[in-house]
């Protein structure tokens, strides 16, 4: 079929970074036309994503030398397993939040500088995320992990008052040191070994005290911009503080960006680096995390809040493939993370777009307040519920097929204290998820029963449904993601202890 | 060791000067030279390191600073922007209550 | 015996730089802080000279030092009034000061040691030879111009992004703020500005033309209209309201678009990305370039302004003639 044959050849990544480049220069110059425009360019996106995805499973990883200069003097972009995987869920994610953002940020009420001003801002930020994920270029990683940056600064500074505008600078600030501190990293290593290219620098690399230096900075930058404890203070006001899809656009999609860059490095670049002390004391990082983020979810008073702090704890879980990712179990590592971030993107934004209609119908968002919230049958919170199956980590969620491949690893490579940290991590979820719910429960008689924009009630309950049948059709994204991944061997999915 | 390598050290501490005087100095204004004194710390890092004497400086390493500069400039112009806009919010907070010291 | 007196130029400079970021830092004063930015700025641009990146010395002496401190200058003029100073919570610096000081003093002297002892500085080519040997093929004879506009042009398409997104990000927080003018304008200030703004166009305009074959391009030759659009500012001219809507807007994101249809459309025509046709003739380049100026000039123009325009068609920045009231 020539059709199909003509879709399948054409540069599908490529043209996931231009189009968002494109709509958000569009979306600034025609203020007017700023919503059909914003909506046209996801439903495209979501579209090449689509493609994405089937071209990889067809032909395989895929690379692209940017002006038909190869490394070193050239850049070159890659889509490969864990790069598509990552731009399909951020087209699926960013799509339906999207369209919840049609109904949160009206165009034509009374504030419509919001609206004009959220589009370009997170189309910018999409672009950005794109261009990330298929890049295989220190430099050009910086140039992309900068706009992300500075674009969710400017969205976390939407909602206008003293506390978002605070925390969006602080935001900026800790986010500049972290960028600055990868660069130095990037530029030792390019003085010492005359390329920034990932595939040329995992050849060529070798152990020295200058490239043991670099990997510290670098690291050092990337664990401040992706919020592992302790150096997550700047995460929950800035989360917290945002407009509702703001919060889902930072917290599912924007703190993967730098996570995304690290996993890069260390299975790439720095591979053959004899790494066990940096690997324990991230997976010690991690655990504390879990611990830490949990338990602060536990006292907050404040649901936006409550959900960021589960974003710190979830990142933790993240920081547990450095450990685990042994000979055997590398394979299983790197899919139960890739499987763990689809899940947790789509549950955590569907938390924080619940969270943000109840925050309009309700006025405020105090947890203890919330009786009765979204009418009287609080189907809110039934689809807070849902979300949270997920972050908790029951089955048959992706979150569940996630942990559960986490807890195999950590028993095979015989590192058996993580499993009580993972299993704690959980309860705890359950526990913060609970107390939310019984507040919203409760049997309040409401007289008024405030309405919410149409377009604002399915996006969470889709985003839910995504994340719970994760588990079940796992086959599908596992496969894709092993795809040109770095690491071999099979997935564990049983293991005996 | 090089003569040119004395950039590169300069470099470093400027790095670390800026480094410290952002965590450490509280006015929001001084952060922000702080954070441009890092910058500038990276660049000389960069450049200094890379620059072999009798040869013309690698135009790679260049552009790559080139970009810097700008990236850096507009993360100046941003957090200036916010710095107004919360003086302004804090201000305006003020007239109508009590005075408060911290927020954020 | 010159050797000699290079080295011990780099050194005076290297330990200007340092100690100069140190007073700028400690200072209590932050119009002195401001200043010796500035400063620091130009012995920045010195040292790019002594390191023979002579591009990286005209960016740094009209963005760094230049565009960056007429920000630094507008913030402080905001930020310093009066007793209310615009700060972040945190430790009282003093203590905290003194017992951090040999701490940290000790990391960055064993960084340097640590770097600067490695067999591999220095040990490789880098990368001047493949440029130098490939600069035929394109359309452009200086390497630095060569890497941005097409070796590497993808990450100045991003970079250019970056500029578009720190104007919206900017205009996002809130409408412009009046600029409080005096009236009349002095003779001498007008002469003086008559003289240097056909000065300053002309020389933009050089240094546009120029890169394409010695340190210049089209950053350095923005950043300098740049600066003579915020003199125009000085002079009370203002754009009027009736430009400020989507023409500014057009001429804000105008070059980033072409830019950006350029790269489309290479990969429309032969699937890949900033593949230009014919491998990038010089007048492409130049007038991507030109494009690119022109917009980065109204780029950090804007930047500085601090605010977007406001939407009854009013004078953009808007005047405000009373000098009693709170100083916009």
């Amino acid at each position: 079929m020539i059709l199909a044959d003509f879709l399948l050849a054409q540069p599908w990544f490529v043209w996931l970074i231009l189009l968002p480049l494109g709509g958000a220069a569009s979306t600034f110059v025609l203020p007017r036309r700023v919503a059909p425009i914003g909506f046209c360019c996801a439903l495209l996106i979501l579209a090449g994503a689509v493609f994405s995805v089937c071209q990889l499973t067809a032909t395989g990883s895929l690379t692209q030398a940017a002006g038909h200069w190869s490394a070193p003097l050239g850049i070159v972009l890659r889509a490969d397993g864990l790069a598509v995987v990552m731009l399909a869920t951020t087209a699926g994610v960013g799509f339906i939040i999207s369209c919840y953002a049609l109904g949160y940020f009206p165009a034509r009420g009374h504030e419509p500088s919001r609206a004009r001003y959220f589009w370009p801002l997170w189309l910018f930020v999409w672009a950005g995320c794109n261009a990330l994920y298929v890049s295989a270029d220190l430099f050009n990683l910086y140039v992309t992990l900068e706009i992300v940056t500075l674009a969710a600064v400017a969205l976390t500074a939407l909602e206008g008052g003293a506390p978002a505008v605070g925390a969006a600078l602080r935001y900026l600030l800790t986010s500049l040191v972290g960028s600055l501190t990868y660069l130095a990293g990037v530029a030792l290593l390019y003085a010492g070994w005359g390329t920034v290219d990932l595939s040329l620098l995992s050849q060529v690399l070798t152990e020295d005290p200058l490239s043991r230096t670099a990997m510290a900075l670098m690291i050092c930058g990337l664990l401040l911009k992706s919020a592992l404890f302790p150096l997550h203070f700047w995460l929950p006001p800035a989360h917290g503080k945002a407009p509702a899809p703001v919060s889902a656009i930072l917290s599912a999609l924007v703190v993967k960006t730098a996570y995304v860059v690290l996993l890069r490095l260390w299975f790439e670049v720095f591979a053959s680096f004899d790494r066990a002390m940096t690997a324990h004391l991230l997976g010690a990082l991690g655990s504390a995390a879990i611990i830490w983020g949990s338990l602060m979810a536990l006292r907050q008073e404040r649901l936006k809040l409550l959900i960021a702090y589960s974003t710190v704890a979830q990142i933790g879980y993240l920081f547990l493939v450095f450990p685990l990712a042994g000979a055997e179990t590398a394979a299983t590592v790197w899919t139960a993370v890739i499987l763990f971030m689809v899940a947790h993107a789509c549950g955590k934004a569907a938390m924080f777009l619940v969270a943000g209609t109840i925050q309009q119908t309700a006025g405020h968002d105090r947890i203890s307040q919330m009786a009765g919230a979204g009418g009287p049958i609080g189907v809110l919170a039934v689809v807070f519920a849902l979300a949270s199956v997920t972050i908790i980590g029951l089955p048959p969620s992706g979150g569940f097929f996630a942990k559960w491949l986490l807890l195999n690893a950590a028993l095979a490579t015989g590192q058996w204290w993580y499993c009580p940290v993972i299993l704690t991590g959980s309860l705890l979820a359950a526990a913060y998820v609970t107390r939310v719910l019984s507040w919203a429960f409760l049997d309040v008689r409401r007289n008024v029963c405030p309405v919410s924009s149409r377009v604002m009630k399915w996006p969470p309950l889709a985003l839910c449904l995504v994340a719970l049948l994760l588990g079940l059709a796992a086959y599908g994204p596992v496969r894709v993601a092993l795809t040109g991944a770095p690491v071999t061997g099979h997935v564990l999915v049983e293991q005996r202890p | 060791m090089n003569d040119l390598s004395v950039y590169a050290a300069a470099g470093i501490l400027l790095f670390f000067i800026g480094l410290y005087a952002l965590f450490f100095r509280r006015q929001l204004l001084r952060k922000i030279l702080a954070a441009n004194v890092m910058g500038s710390g990276v660049f000389l890092i960069f450049i200094g390191l890379v620059k072999q004497p009798g040869q013309s400086t690698d135009p790679v390493p260049q552009a790559m600073v080139l970009t810097g500069i700008i990236v850096t400039l507009c993360f100046t112009a941003a957090a200036i922007a916010l710095a107004i806009r919360l003086k302004e919010l804090n201000e305006e907070h003020h007239s109508a209550t009590r005075p408060e010291d911290d927020f954020g | 015996m010159t050797l000699l007196f290079g080295h011990l130029i780099d050194l005076l400079l290297a330990v200007s730089l340092t100690v100069l970021a140190w007073r700028l830092l400690a200072t209590s004063d932050l119009f002195k802080a401001t200043v010796l930015f500035i400063a620091f700025g130009l012995l920045m641009a010195l040292a790019w000279v002594r390191l023979d990146a002579p591009d990286l010395a005209l960016a740094e002496a009209v963005i760094g030092a230049g565009i960056t401190g007429v920000l630094l200058l507008t913030a402080l003029r905001h930020l310093d009034s009066g007793a209310r100073v615009a700060r972040m919570s945190g430790r009282s610096g003093r203590r905290s000061l003194r017992v951090l000081l040999p701490a940290l003093g000790i990391m960055p002297a064993l960084l340097v040691l640590l770097c600067l002892s490695s067999p591999h500085i220095r040990s490789t080519a880098g990368l001047t030879a493949s440029v130098i040997e490939r600069l035929d093929q394109i359309g452009t004879d200086h390497p630095v111009t060569a890497v941005l506009l097409d070796f590497r042009a993808y990450d100045t398409l991003l970079e250019t992004a970056v500029l578009l997104l720190a104007v919206v990000a900017v205009w996002s927080l809130h409408p412009v703020r009046p600029i409080f003018s005096p009236e009349p304008i002095s003779p001498a200030q007008r002469g003086l500005l008559r003289l240097l703004l056909p000065v300053l166009i002309m020389t933009s305009l050089y240094l546009l033309w120029r890169g394409s074959h010695a340190p210049g391009g089209a950053f350095q030759a923005g950043a300098l209209l740049a600066a003579g659009l915020l003199l125009l500012l000085l002079s009370e001219q203002r754009l009027p309201g009736r430009w400020s809507g989507m023409f500014l807007r057009l001429l804000l994101a105008g070059g980033f678009m072409i830019f950006l249809l350029v790269a489309a459309g290479a990969l429309v025509g032969t699937g890949t990305l900033l593949d230009y046709p014919g491998g990038g003739a010089s007048w492409l380049l130049l007038s991507i370039e030109a494009a690119l100026s022109l917009s980065i000039a109204a780029l950090l123009a804007t930047a500085v302004i601090g605010g977007r325009p406001s939407d009854r068609s009013t004078e953009f920045p808007p005047r405000r003639k009373d000098p009693a009231g709170e100083e916009g």
